[in-house]
């Protein structure tokens, strides 16, 4: 009885700690997971807290199971329409570049270590895999958003190669084991079969789950639950098939997060706390599981792999394998620079552990330490260095009240509230000969506390509410109205799309004649659509820029593929 | 650079008649014609229409900068005209317009075009000064809200 209380009082006020310290951490820049990691390694053997724990196989089933659940909330949260930009080199990163990432800082650790040769790459593939969880979460809390070709990529690549990572490392435990026979012939079957395996069983159950929760008759409280149980089922499945059971899940959370799901924002919801839940819980117990002290046998070791993965393995496979798709060097730099490594490597560290290998404390404790350095060098300067390379976007949304409707059959509509201030544009500007967007409509009028008879929004004042009914679409244009500009004056539109808005379908000709610009040769024929992309070399996105005779075309709209309106910078 | 020497007091007005976008490009053609004795009110307008077929001239935030580069004018000039309900100027906030300054400049200037321009879009982006334009009475109003905002402009730069 004591016991049972005392344990859930620890683990609820640790958990609480957890979550407010992210508060802290967010104001100071710090890496929330880090301090997940610290405040575990706290509570453990050697700090304060003197807590005991080494079972490595309790350790691996709650890790594996955290990761599954994060894994397919990335899944829900990924929009399908990043594709377009993001999948093919977020797929090369996740193959090919894995695979070099792990195969040069292997054979560095390899040398360095005297170890085997397959040791060392078994250690590569262990950091092998990046999480861009940390990336996101890091700029969202400060309202920045990232140029989309930049976000989709590595959105998409850190929810890919965690199986991939998986993979090698298991394949390596097992040639270390059963020796390197057929090594060749071996790897690329097991490639086939966990990724083959995974992929279908992933989308064809994301399909299937969608089509039972849409067909339930059930308590709003459970269709959440419904999708997680699904979730994990298909990650059970697909693993006692031989298939990579992690990218089964994310695929099949990649479905439900876009298609027609009922109660998806409910669903949403819960697996956005259960995921986070799962990252502190899954931190808290790494931290525990490391013995501090046994770090510092590793730390030099670990600092010189450190910096081969960071400094010359990442930046190197990521520059081979966007070799095809003609990134910007500022973006190839970026996504090179933010190839953090999070709990996966940590987890995967404990799988030779279990096989029973003989260096195995040593690969863990050397991966921690890696693990540890990534979070703390490159955690720390993501944004620095988002603004360094200028790869930020204004945002196009702002926090506000939200509700989400869930009307049966119906488009998605949300109930949006704004508290009017002073520098809310409306107000600030006397702006009064606005209209709103057409499928929006004005639910209430709020004045000291009182409901106003008006609806027309004819006399707007600092301090009213505004309670509005309107699609999801339509919020950026709203924001406009009513949310005052806190974006930095170098992220204002006029700052960073240009002063004037082109067509995408102008010729340069005309343009040249309206502002007497002088043209390079034979280009007077062009549309500004098809200058940007002759001089892109890649699909174009939001925020990409083009130089012109002194002035430049900034990307400002885009329909799908196509580029419709263009920002025309005139000053420097 | 100073806006309101672009300006005089026929080129500055309220109206509360207009609703479109062609009519009010009209209406402005008409008023910067008065200042050239060789161009007709129609061709500046064709001018003016001819850069907003390459993409509308609105800002955003209820405000457009028409503007135009002609054979026959010997030095920048400009109008503004605010109107007590907006048009529809396919802006790229979709908001209707009811500030608009419309500018018209020598064939030969290119480079001080678009520092005019560029000058013109920074004031219009200025929460205050649309707060006091659109607080404006009437064309003598307007003018001197435009003067108060060149002086403290010149002040707040080096």
């Amino acid at each position: 009885m004591e016991l049972t209380n005392q344990i859930i009082l620890l683990g609820s006020a640790v958990l609480l700690l957890s979550v407010l310290s992210s508060v802290i951490s967010a104001r100071v820049g710090a890496p929330i997971l880090l301090v997940f990691l610290i405040i575990g390694m706290l509570l453990g053997e050697e700090g304060p807290g003197g807590v005991m724990f080494h079972d490595v196989q309790l350790a691996h089933l709650f890790g594996s199971l955290a990761l599954a659940i994060i894994l397919f909330d990335g899944g829900l949260r990924t929009p399908v329409k990043n594709f377009r930009v993001g999948l093919k080199p977020a797929v090369v990163l996740a193959t090919l570049g894995v695979v070099l990432t792990a195969g040069i800082t292997g054979i560095f650790a390899a040398w360095w270590l005297g170890l085997h040769w397959m040791e060392g790459l078994l250690l590569g593939a262990i950091v092998g895999s990046t999480d861009a969880a940390a990336v996101f979460s890091l700029l969202h809390g400060r309202g920045l958003e990232l140029k989309q070709r930049v976000g989709a990529t590595l959105e998409i690549e850190s929810g890919s190669n965690d199986p991939m990572a998986i993979f090698l490392t298991i394949v390596f435990i097992e040639l270390l084991i059963t020796g390197p026979q057929n090594m060749g012939l071996v790897v690329l079957w097991e490639f086939i079969q966990q990724m083959g395996l995974g992929a279908l069983i992933g989308i064809a159950g994301g399909f299937a789950l969608v089509w039972i929760i849409n067909r339930l008759d059930l308590a709003p409280g459970l269709y959440p639950l419904a999708a997680l149980a699904g979730g994990l089922t298909v990650f059970g499945i697909a693993s006692q098939v031989n298939g990579s059971g992690f990218l089964a899940i994310y695929l099949a959370g990649l479905v439900l997060g876009n298609r027609p799901l009922q109660a998806s924002q409910n669903i949403n919801r819960f697996h956005d706390g259960i995921a986070r839940l799962s990252q502190i819980g899954m931190f808290l117990m790494l931290g525990l599981l490391v013995t501090p002290s046994a770090l510092v046998d590793v730390a030099v070791d670990a600092l010189l792999i450190a910096g081969v993965l960071i400094l010359l393995a990442r930046p190197l496979a990521v520059w081979l394998s966007l070799l095809p798709f003609h990134f910007p060097w500022r973006e190839q730099g970026f996504i090179a620079w933010v190839g953090l490594r999070g709990a996966v490597p940590i987890i995967l560290a404990l799988f030779p552990m279990l096989a029973g290998l003989e260096q195995a404390g040593m690969l863990f404790n050397i991966v921690f330490f890696v693990v540890l350095i990534s979070l703390v060098v490159q955690g720390w300067t993501v944004a620095p260095a988002a603004r360094l390379l200028r790869l930020e976007v204004p945002p196009t949304t702002h926090v506000v009240q939200r509700v989400e409707l869930d009307i049966p059959g119906q488009q998605e509509m949300e109930l949006v509230g704004y508290r009017l201030a002073d520098n809310t544009p409306v107000v600030q500007e006397k702006w009064t000969s606005f209209v709103l967007p057409k499928s929006v409509r004005v639910v209430a009028h709020l004045r000291d506390k009182q409901l106003l008879e008006s609806l027309e929004l004819l006399d707007l004042r600092a301090g009213d509410y505004l309670y509005l009914m309107a699609a999801p679409d339509d919020l950026p244009d709203l924001d406009r109205l009513f949310v005052p500009r806190a974006a930095p004056k170098r992220l204002s539109e006029q700052t960073f799309f240009g002063e004037f808005v082109l067509n995408g379908d102008a010729r340069l000709g005309d343009l040249s004649l309206a502002y007497g610009l002088t043209l390079p040769e034979g280009v007077a024929e062009q549309t500004v659509e098809e200058y940007i992309r002759k001089t892109l070399h890649t699909a174009p996105v939001v925020g990409d820029r083009a130089s012109l005779a002194g002035v430049e075309l900034v990307v400002r709209e885009m329909e799908g593929a196509r580029i419709t309106r263009v920002g025309l910078k005139l000053s420097r | 650079m100073n806006i309101a020497q672009l300006l005089s007091p026929e080129r500055v007005s309220r109206a509360s008649e207009i609703s479109s976008k062609k009519r009010v490009l009209e209406v402005l053609s008409e008023m910067l014609a008065g200042s050239q004795p060789n161009l007709s009110g129609t061709e500046i307008f064709d001018s003016l229409i001819a850069r907003e077929r390459l993409g509308s001239t609105g800002l955003g935030h209820g405000v457009a900068i028409p503007h135009g580069r002609m054979a026959g004018v010997e030095h920048a000039v400009a109008a503004l005209i605010k109107l007590d309900r907006g048009v529809d100027y396919d802006a790229p906030d979709r908001e209707p317009v009811d500030l608009l300054f419309a500018l018209l400049v020598p064939q030969e200037s290119t480079d001080e075009h678009l520092q005019i321009l560029a000058t013109l879009a920074r004031m219009f982006a200025d929460p205050a000064a649309l707060a006091s334009l659109r607080s404006a009475d009437d064309g003598e109003a307007l003018l001197a809200e435009i003067r108060r905002w060149d002086n403290g402009a010149d002040k707040g730069s080096p």
